[in-house]
């Protein structure tokens, strides 16, 4: 399936300032694979060095948090829009 | 320097009285140093205890989740992701975060400090409420742990 990643802005200079990343990909998790392949050390930026999605990053199929979906291993359809962002968080 | 309208500078003050006892928070967009729009955003950090634990950043051990978002703050994902689509979409810039401090002064505490780690291009605003009757509105540049003031102009239109 052809997808399109999004890139924040806080990761763009992994992938040379470029807003946006096409892949092949079936799953999230497959996705962000190619998207390292392409832009070696992006994917540590997101995931754990277990696997596991970090929590202070969120992906989105559509808008939507693939925490609420199948996590890494939500199917992706051609066309679907991936998008990443890092927590906005702080306190007092 | 950061340069905002009246009606946004009350925008914020305004989303901070509401939120009260809870921190408020959300983003502004503009061009250059001058902010055009205002997007509040829903405090998740009731949903977001692993996330501060993992940093050693809850308030208390064993804090209540449900009092979270009366000390730290967590844009709600989905909204963020939305509101970060709708600034592209408009061609104007993610210039800015702001939150409340309903009661401590204006200044950036360490949890902000270790969050703003991956926004380091924006300026980061904070509202205290520490004197009900005379907010304070701060800006500042957090970069490399490092926070610097930044003036913040309010332009009476
Ligand atoms: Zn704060």
């Amino acid at each position: 399936m052809a997808v399109t990643i999004l890139i924040p802005a806080p990761l763009r200079r992994f992938t040379n300032e470029q807003a946006s990343v096409q892949v092949e990909a079936g799953t999230v998790g497959e996705a962000l694979t190619k998207l390292d392949a392409q832009f070696p050390g992006i994917r540590d930026r997101i995931c754990e060095p277990d696997g596991r999605l970090r929590r202070f990053v969120s992906v989105f199929v559509n808008g939507r948090d693939v925490r609420s979906l199948e996590g890494l291993d939500t199917p992706l359809r051609e066309g679907d829009e991936v998008g990443i962002i890092p927590a906005m968080a702080g306190g007092r | 320097m950061i340069r905002l309208s009246r009606a946004h500078y009350e925008a914020i003050v305004a989303h901070a009285r509401q939120e009260v006892p809870r921190e408020c928070c959300g983003l502004l967009a503009g061009q250059g140093e001058r902010v055009e729009r205002v997007y509040p955003i829903a405090n998740r950090a009731d949903q977001a205890a692993d996330l501060f634990a993992e940093r050693d950043l809850m308030p208390r051990a064993g804090a209540d989740p449900a009092l979270l978002p009366t000390e730290r703050y967590f844009m709600d994902p989905e909204e963020l992701f939305r509101a970060l689509r709708e600034i592209e979409a408009q061609a104007l810039q993610h210039l800015a975060n702001y939150h409340s401090h309903p009661a401590t002064p204006a200044r950036p505490s360490r949890t902000d400090i270790e969050f703003a780690a991956y926004w380091p291009h924006v300026y980061h605003l904070i509202c205290s409420l520490a004197d009900p009757d005379r907010p304070d509105l701060r800006a500042f540049r957090i970069v490399d742990g490092q926070a610097t003031e930044v003036p913040i102009v309010v332009e009476d239109e």
